[in-house]
């Protein structure tokens, strides 16, 4: 009995290892980040958007949810339509902020900020799946570049958080 | 404050010691074979498919750059610089790609169309100091040689790596960051909707009204220029 109950347990040992070290299946093929447009009033560098374009790109390939991440306006199969992302989004709002604030007073003030929206919809019918808000606060004596940094993580982290939930929802 | 004899050789000697360095330090890096890479497609982009099968001939590369010296493509640290030019390596993995699913012609006669690539940046950009930012950028235009119509097309890749202190990594990084935005400039142009919708209005005959294409001459090389950025 105990011989039969080893060798089960070794069996067991044997398949399990690579059951879990097998990535789970990405829940869509592909995605692809739009370039963001920016409200009215915005006043960044015109390299700002190239920047956290790339960023986004390269936290979504990071984020292991997606089978591919493609290019801006590349052709995707019909087929594949309906298992694909597309992400567009606007900078609302960008703060400079105050080094003088921020040294005087501190606590926060005169932090250099910027809000960012986006959305993620399936190409195939262009159903809206998430609306992502993110607001992220720097040190106004941080490069504006390292905004986009952060702003990009939390866009994938609240995409992945969201996808996930409505995945679960699902099953 | 009194000079003495060794004390006055000693502030000459710190005082050569500051001019020779900040001297060395003025001068630009120089190419070696240590601090130069080589830059290539880990595997060709497959191009998109066409309503038929069509064949392109790539007529010239163009450095639109205007930079001073195209192939460094990092100051820092004794500089990095790349084994080819830029055009040289654009035209390389162009050729690649094309050859791969055989739509590359032999000469500009047997050609469905010419190709003709303005390269505006190759290389790394500014970036947050947290990580390299690969860049790569060109416009082509594509001409139909039977109709002599053309129509421009613009196409860019991006790639962020992290940054390295041991040089040996750092070049690794700035290497495999220029890579990935290199192909991803490719698979965004021969991939890309801009090239399928300019091949459709090119590819019809030369007399059908409502195409966009410009007549030949109106889009000399020096009308080209840099797309504007995104705002």
């Amino acid at each position: 009995m105990k011989v039969i109950t080893l060798l089960a347990l070794a069996v067991f040992l044997v398949w399990t290892p690579p059951a879990i070290a097998k990535d789970p299946q990405p829940q869509f093929k592909s995605v692809e980040a739009k370039h963001f447009s920016r409200a009215e009033g915005v006043e960044l560098s015109p390299a700002f958007s190239d920047y956290l374009y790339a960023e986004l790109r390269a936290e979504l390939t990071k984020a292991k949810l997606f089978g591919q991440v493609i290019g801006e306006d590349e052709v995707v199969d019909a087929a594949d339509a309906p298992k694909s992302l597309v992400i567009v989004g606007t900078i609302t709002e960008f703060k400079k902020g105050s080094v003088v604030k921020d040294a005087l007073i501190g606590f926060g003030a005169g932090m250099r900020s910027l809000k960012v929206d986006a959305n993620a919809a399936r190409r195939s019918d262009q159903q809206n799946l998430t609306a992502i808000h993110v607001h992220v606060k720097v040190s106004p004596r941080w490069d504006e570049k390292v905004m986009a940094r952060f702003a990009a993580k939390n866009i994938v982290k609240q995409l992945k958080d969201s996808l996930k939930s409505e995945a679960k929802a699902a099953s | 404050m009194s000079f003495s004899r060794g004390g006055s050789l000693k502030w000459c000697v710190l005082i050569a010691c500051a001019l020779l360095t900040t001297k060395a330090q003025a001068e630009d890096p120089k190419p070696t074979p240590e601090n130069t890479i080589h830059v290539q497609l880990a595997e060709p982009v497959k191009p998109q498919t066409f309503s038929r099968p069509l064949k392109f001939f790539l007529v010239d590369v163009v450095d639109r750059s205007g930079s001073a010296q195209p192939m460094m493509v990092f100051k820092p640290r004794g500089g990095i610089f790349l084994d080819h030019t830029p055009t040289e390596i654009t035209r390389a993995g162009l050729e690649a790609c094309l050859k791969s699913v055989d739509m590359l012609a032999k000469d500009r006669d047997s050609a469905d169309f010419l190709l003709t690539l303005y390269l505006f940046n190759f290389g790394l950009s500014e970036s947050s100091k947290m990580d390299f930012f690969g860049k790569v950028e060109f416009a082509v235009m594509l001409k139909n040689p039977k109709t002599a119509k053309s129509q421009q097309i613009s196409a860019s890749g991006t790639s962020i790596a992290g940054v390295a202190f041991r040089k040996k990594n750092l070049q690794k990084n700035v290497q495999e960051d220029i890579e990935h935005a290199f192909g991803d400039a490719l698979r965004n142009l021969l991939r890309g909707v801009k090239l399928r919708d300019a091949v459709a209005a090119l590819d019809g005959p030369a007399d059908v009204p409502g195409i966009r294409a410009q007549p030949a001459g109106t889009a000399t090389p020096t009308a080209i220029e840099k797309p504007p950025q995104t705002n």
